[in-house]
């Protein structure tokens, strides 16, 4: 099942501009597997984004809406983006700055799929 | 936030900023206890220091025992809290950190910004320390001298 | 194009829905009046493929064929930003500056595109009539056509408002969907209701404090830089969350009909909006 998760990553980091992917828990903004982090601290990823999609949840739920389904976190010199997969877990990337969204939001969502 | 010795003060606050810990503790590997934040009886602090070292001895018997290796952090997640228990050396010798934090932070935070705290303080923890031999009597004053500052007194 | 073109393009689409047959496909259907099923055809579309300057143009011509000339003027815009030669929509962004009466805006495009298209149909001689119109004698610029409305007017602020301007007068979503808040959570404008009708602002403010600052510190901790946005996707909204000002913050909240790239636009403007009203005098 890890070699599935990590081959699921995979495409994901095929993506031109994706520097890393990586499969979290979301409630505890741990690792539970990652693909091509080289050069990204892969466990302050997981804390990081783990901890603004779980805030940004609370504002959704504070606002009547349900809790997010893509997460995408735009900075200057990157980007990160995450979608929810089953058993509280998160799927996430990280990107440059320059990168086709769409397409890495689609391949975040195919794996959280395989994670079913 | 109270600390006994002044260099832990920054390291320490910048920790609590970062993580979003409810409660902190750092103890000696024998619970003389160096610095808290959150608690706020004399008693808890005593409770939780002795409790904290038993804890992480006991885990480093169990260790040895199993021949699993020496554990140096241990984590629980209760219902609406969890918490976090770590030893790490200085060159002062073994400390423990205890934390608890709760839905505004996470283990993965908590063990990020824990292990910053840990290179925080050897880099600004005074090389040389001397060695005391310690006395039961000069322990229990110790402590007691050690709550008094850490609570104000 | 006949039926049967249609339903072979339809099966086609419906074969490989990432395939590029949607753009013809919508293009069909605007052309045979049908805008809703060709709003639904790009749209999909675009969620395969945002940064397609072609899909961003055709949905603006799917909505300006319906009237709804602001969102028509987003997506040119949109498709000008990734494409800035982008004939069609210049054309596009030209005639509807055209009709705001923005003669001098509208001269600019239409050259553009003509520039990019020297054989576009028409634009030889909408720019002829525009260039026209600019040397008339001073008068009231643009068409006497009244009968359709102001492209991005602004509307007269509601009786009593002289005195306390409202951050957001005048943009959609000024009394819901628009929130104005400073570092510490505290709401200094806009306001938001839940589905159910209730008023949130004031606790989603709090809250987004917190996301303000677990996204500064996530992009700084990991070197990516300062943040600049923060998008999300729910079951039944679309979020964009932007700092108009060093400690403030700007959410905007639109169902999710409206994509994500529209919300940045929209979001581009109301904070302009919003550092406006925040650099008035007290």
């Amino acid at each position: 099942m890890r070699a599935d998760i990590v081959g699921s990553l995979e495409a994901v980091t095929r993506v031109r501009g994706v520097r890393g992917a990586m499969v979290v828990s979301a409630e505890e903004g741990l690792v539970v597997a990652e693909s091509s982090m080289e050069g990204i601290d892969g466990a302050a990823v997981a804390a990081l984004m783990a901890g603004v999609v779980a805030r940004l949840g609370r504002a959704t739920e504070a606002a009547g809406r349900t809790a997010p389904a893509f997460v995408h976190l735009q900075a200057e010199g990157g980007a990160l983006l995450a979608v929810p997969a089953p058993r509280d877990l998160l799927v996430v990337a990280v990107t440059d700055a320059e990168v086709n969204v769409g397409l890495v939001r689609l391949e975040l969502r195919q794996a959280a799929e395989q994670l079913a | 936030m109270r600390v006994i010795e002044p260099w832990v003060a920054e390291p320490l606050q910048r920790f609590l900023s970062e993580s979003s810990a409810r409660l902190v503790l750092l103890t000696t590997a024998s619970g003389q206890v160096v610095a808290q934040h959150g608690f706020t009886r004399a008693l808890d602090v005593m409770s939780a220091s002795a409790l904290g070292a038993a804890i992480m001895a006991s885990t480093e018997e169990l260790g040895r025992l199993t021949a699993s290796g020496a554990s140096r952090a241990l984590s629980h997640q209760g219902p609406s809290r969890g918490l976090f228990l770590s030893a790490f050396d200085l060159p002062q010798g073994r400390w423990i950190g205890l934390v608890v934090y709760d839905r505004d932070s996470s283990l993965g935070l908590v063990r990020l910004f824990f292990d910053r705290l840990v290179q925080e303080l050897l880099a600004v923890a005074p090389k040389e320390t001397p060695a005391r031999e310690v006395l039961a009597a000069d322990f229990e004053n110790e402590l007691n001298a050690s709550l008094r500052s850490l609570f104000g007194r | 194009m006949s039926n049967e073109d249609i339903r072979v393009l339809t099966s086609q689409l419906a074969g490989d829905p990432s395939s590029l047959v949607f753009l013809p496909l919508g293009e069909a259907l605007r052309r045979r009046g049908q805008l809703e099923a060709a709003e639904k055809i790009v749209v999909a579309g675009l969620t395969r493929y945002p940064e397609l300057a072609e899909a961003h143009d055709l949905l603006a011509r799917v909505l300006s064929d319906g009237g709804d000339l602001e969102r028509a003027f987003d997506e040119w815009d949109i498709a000008l930003r990734l494409d800035d030669r982008h004939a069609g929509a210049h054309k596009g962004i030209g005639f509807l500056y055209y009709v705001a009466g923005d003669l001098p805006q509208a001269l600019d495009h239409l050259e553009a595109a003509l520039a990019a298209d020297p054989g576009a149909e028409g634009v030889a001689a909408a720019v002829a009539r525009v260039r026209e119109a600019l040397a008339a004698p001073a008068g009231p610029s643009g068409p006497a056509d009244s009968t359709r409305p102001p492209l991005l007017a602004t509307p007269a602020p509601p009786p009593g408002a002289a005195d306390s301007p409202t951050v957001f007068a005048g943009l959609e979503g000024a009394q819901d969907g628009l929130l104005l808040l400073d570092g510490n959570g505290l709401r200094l404008g806009g306001g938001l209701t839940a589905p159910d009708g209730s008023a949130v602002g004031d606790a989603v403010a709090a809250h987004l404090a917190g996301v303000f600052r677990d996204a500064s510190r996530a992009t700084r901790l990991l070197s990516l830089g300062s943040w600049t946005s923060v998008a999300a996707e729910t079951a039944d909204a679309n979020l964009f969350l932007c700092a108009p000002a060093p400690d403030s913050l700007l959410l905007l909240v639109r169902d999710n009909s409206v994509p994500i790239g529209r919300l940045a636009l929209q979001a581009e403007r109301a904070s302009e909006a919003a550092r406006r009203w925040l650099e008035r005098p007290a």
